[in-house]
């Protein structure tokens, strides 16, 4: 992506990568601190506060969306500039190569650090209690492995092969119509075509780790990959948008709390495992118009060259790699301490970026791991 | 000079048909028509040229190169062009262009644009859309673009309008002025043989009936008419292809024309009333019919 | 034979120019497939397996004919053989382009299917059938693509291609009259049965025999026709 960076207009691109990335490392550490992922986090702590709950689903919903548009948008780029074999040594360079590399070696981390924890905790979350009651059963069935965090590069090479289905099919057509249409018409239709994926699985929507590829996964994701190729080939859509950055900042601003409401009334349960119609309209409509906004807010004023936040966007996809199991380790380890949960949060979150950092430094920039994870 | 290709001997047997004992032989930078009719064995003889098919017996020599142990090398210099022959139909002619670009080195740009132009051929378009005359031309500039030392056209003027067949031609006597380059090409149509070819071969039944330079076969060919009735044993007279009575007259076509035939008539009672040249479909049509083999 | 390796790599490149769209169609039914398995729902499930048999069979159905017959109906194997090409160059061409046409989603889906027999709560003794049942797939496309190789009738090569696949039913059924290998589908751990071990070989050692000696005895033609 450094060459790229030549270009000046895909800064801010490059750069809201850069942050998204920091907030993925302070949205796992905050949910041990949200109660309503209590009985479902892994590091979840014994002390929570439900102000947690208030701020972590924002960069939830916006994350991840986020970082599929660009990823399309990037893909879009590469393919202009390099041609389709380009894009395909790229991805196996990029994504397919260190996912190969990575997932045994992320999967072990976690899984030893999750065992270690289980057995040496002395104030388990519900899950690690879970998971040392099924250990002590010699007959409990051994789960299927997932693709834990890494799920985003399985995506993103799922998306290539579809993203060359529809370069092949030609199935842009519409999609390019719509882009050519007031952005009104995308901000208004898109998430009721993502109010169909989200209505099938619980909300806040899961991350999809498992190893076969899921339909609403798909959907989801996949329309903000798509987005972010067809706005390579139409960027003047984001200029006609621009008017739009405040109605949309409000609209966000009303929408929010009353997911959060929402959420809060609608407790997931074995009757209803799925999201509520509402519910999984506010997290479509929060997820479209948040990446907008974001999209807009970075072509603002992140568009100039900074070397800090090149720095940050170079160390981001290690830093990405890395951080999980990094952070369930610190995370366990803090479990035991009588710290108040903003301390803890805060240490988890320094001590990870440290790392990450200090080991992008010492073990990726200066060596040939730059090519593939730098 | 070297024989722009050399086939001596060459048997080939296919189930219902045989070619048998072929010796021919082109030298570099001439043209050659090769004349016979349906069945009479001109694709089997160019795709033995092509190393498409192996020789029974015999040997095929193509620019130097022995056939079809070195077919590659031999195809890089040639160009072939057959009537079966279909290109992609869903793909453009711009898409073959650059495919045998690829391939041929040699393949010239500029040439093929001016070919484009005057074959009136669009290169964006698919070609199955294209009419029969619109496909053989793009098969001809895919072959002609790249500048072969041969070229090995099978049948390149049949089922062309008029127009098409005029502008083939025209193409084709371009590659003439070009020295080095020979063109080897078949047809029934006599016309553009005569007006092309600087040698002439005849095809019968997997035989080669004659094959000569162009002028040697006009010169050589008369249709002589006579006065008086023809004798039984006038048709064994080796230079005489054919005899038919008429009432009075005798039409007599001979294949070896010297000035001694008139008296030799005479001495039988033939007077010779006229004496024509013929033209080279008559000469190919009395040759076949004669069964006569050179 | 010298291997023309640019010209190779030339033909492939056009071969897969030629058939991309619907190799993509084909690609596409495969991940719907896939996500069909994932909803973990019986019914999902039976339609998902039954896609993927589809497309691994259609796949190589599509592959045979579109890479050779319809070169040979549409007469475009004239066109291709007058460029520098030795019939050896077109066979390991086509073969290559074969290989992964077919050969690729031929894996992944083997590899996806059993994986997900291990990974998922369905039985492991899941795992040797369905190995077997692929293994035949594999064995039905090497005759079917020798036989496409060497004969050059339309009507005899489309029977070959069909008449193998559609044997795959009484193959099935045969393998459930084996009782080493039946009794072992609802078992939850692999089991290596005689028989199972004897059929899988012969399937490998068949495909692998049958397109070895197409290869070779095209090897030896000196000239196309």
């Amino acid at each position: 992506m450094d060459k790229a960076l030549q270009s000046g207009r895909l800064h801010y691109m490059d750069h809201l990568r850069a942050l998204a990335m920091l907030a993925g490392v302070l949205f796992h550490a905050a949910l041990a601190y949200s109660p309503l992922m209590q009985p479902f986090f892994p590091t979840a702590d014994r002390q929570s506060s439900p102000l947690v709950d208030v701020f972590v689903w924002l960069p939830h919903l916006l994350r991840m969306p986020l970082f599929f548009t660009v990823s399309g948008f990037f893909a879009a780029w590469i393919i202009a500039h390099r041609g389709p074999t380009g894009l395909l040594r790229q991805r196996i360079r990029r994504i397919a190569l260190p996912f190969i590399v990575a997932w045994p070696l992320v999967f072990l981390a976690m899984s030893a650090a999750t065992t270690w924890a289980a057995n040496h905790v002395q104030h388990p979350s519900p899950l690690l209690r879970l998971i040392h009651d099924w250990q002590a059963n010699p007959d409990a069935p051994s789960l299927p492995p997932t693709t834990a965090h890494l799920w985003f590069l399985y995506y993103l090479l799922l998306f290539g092969i579809l993203h060359w289905i529809a370069r092949t099919l030609d199935f842009a057509a519409p999609g390019r119509w719509l882009l050519r249409h007031s952005p009104g018409l995308l901000l208004l239709g898109l998430p009721l075509l993502l109010t169909l994926a989200l209505a099938s699985v619980s909300a806040p929507h899961p991350a999809p780790e498992g190893l076969l590829p899921q339909f609403w996964a798909i959907l989801f994701y996949g329309a903000f990959f798509a987005f972010g190729a067809l706005l390579y080939g139409q960027p003047e859509w984001l200029e006609r948008a621009k008017k739009l950055l405040w109605p949309l900042l409000a609209a966000c601003a009303l929408c929010y709390p009353l997911f959060l409401w929402q959420l809060s009334m609608e407790t997931p349960s074995i009757a209803a495992p799925t999201a509520s119609w509402l519910v999984a309209l506010l997290e479509g409509c929060l997820a479209v118009w948040l990446t907008v906004a974001s999209l807009l807010l970075g072509r603002r004023l992140l568009d100039r060259p900074s070397p800090i936040m090149r720095y940050l966007a170079q160390s981001a996809y290690w830093t990405y790699l890395l951080h999980l199991p990094l952070l369930l380790l610190v995370q366990y380890h803090l479990m035991d301490l009588s710290m108040a949960w903003e301390w803890k949060f805060l240490l988890a979150t320094s001590v990870t970026i440290a790392v990450c950092l200090l080991s992008y430094q010492l073990l990726v920039r200066h060596t040939p791991l730059r090519r593939f994870v730098g | 000079m070297t024989a722009a290709f050399s086939l001596s001997g060459i048997a080939k047997r296919y189930p219902h048909f045989a070619l048998q004992d072929i010796s021919l032989q082109l030298p570099e930078g001439q043209i050659m028509g090769l004349v016979g009719v349906n069945g009479a064995g001109k694709t089997t003889l160019l795709r033995l040229l092509t190393g498409l098919a192996a020789p029974d017996a015999g040997e095929v020599q193509v620019l130097g190169h022995r056939l079809p142990e070195e077919q590659v090398a031999a195809k890089r210099d040639i160009g072939f062009a057959s009537e079966d022959m279909r290109l992609y139909r869903s793909q453009t002619l711009r898409w073959h262009m650059t495919l045998v670009q690829r391939i041929f080195p040699a393949w010239d740009e500029t040439y093929a644009d001016e070919l484009l132009r005057r074959f009136d051929l669009r290169a964006e378009q698919a070609v199955g859309g294209f009419s029969h005359g619109q496909r053989v031309k793009a098969l001809l500039l895919l072959c002609l673009a790249r500048r072969p030392r041969l070229l090995l056209l099978d049948e390149p003027t049949t089922g062309l309008d008029p127009v098409a067949r005029i502008e083939v031609l025209e193409a084709l006597s371009d590659v003439l002025r070009d020295e080095q380059r020979s063109v080897l090409f078949s047809s029934h149509n006599t016309h553009d043989v005569e007006q092309l070819a600087d040698t002439i071969t005849f095809l019968h039944n997997g035989r080669l009936v004659d094959s000569a330079d162009k002028e040697s076969f006009l010169d050589r060919w008369r249709r002589v008419v006579c006065q008086g009735t023809a004798p039984a044993d006038l048709q064994q007279w080796p230079e005489l292809a054919s005899v038919r009575n008429s009432g009075s007259l005798v039409e007599i076509k001979a294949r070896h024309w010297n000035e001694q035939l008139p008296d030799r008539l005479a001495s039988l009672g033939l007077q010779v009333q006229r004496v024509d040249s013929m033209a080279l479909e008559d000469i190919f049509v009395t040759a076949v019919r004669s069964g006569a083999v050179a | 034979m010298t291997n023309n390796a640019s010209i190779i790599r030339l033909l492939v490149a056009k071969d897969w120019q030629l058939f991309q769209k619907q190799l993509a169609l084909y690609v596409l039914a495969g991940i719907v497939a896939l996500c069909l398995l994932a909803l973990a729902k019986p019914w999902a499930f039976y339609l998902g397996s039954l896609m993927l048999i589809v497309v691994v069979v259609a796949a190589a159905c599509f592959s045979i004919s579109a890479s050779l017959m319809v070169e040979r109906k549409e007469h475009t194997l004239a066109f291709v053989m007058s460029l520098p090409v030795s019939p050896w160059d077109f066979t390991i061409a086509k073969l290559l382009g074969n290989l992964v046409t077919f050969g690729v989603p031929f894996l992944v889906l083997c590899l996806g299917t059993l994986g997900t027999v291990l990974f998922t709560p369905l039985p492991d003794g899941l795992f040797v059938y369905a190995l077997l049942i692929f293994g035949y797939v594999l064995f039905a496309y090497s005759v079917a693509l020798s036989i496409a190789m060497t004969v050059e009738s339309e009507g005899w090569n489309t029977f070959a291609m069909i008449g193998s696949m559609v044997l795959i039913n009484p193959f099935i059924m045969g393998l459930a009259q084996i009782d080493a290998i039946s009794s072992q589908i609802e078992q939850d751990a692999i089991v290596w049965s005689t028989p199972a071990v004897a059929i899988l070989l012969t399937q490998v050692i068949l495909s692998v025999a049958v397109l070895g000696f197409t290869v070779w005895h095209h090897a030896r033609k000196p000239a196309f026709y």
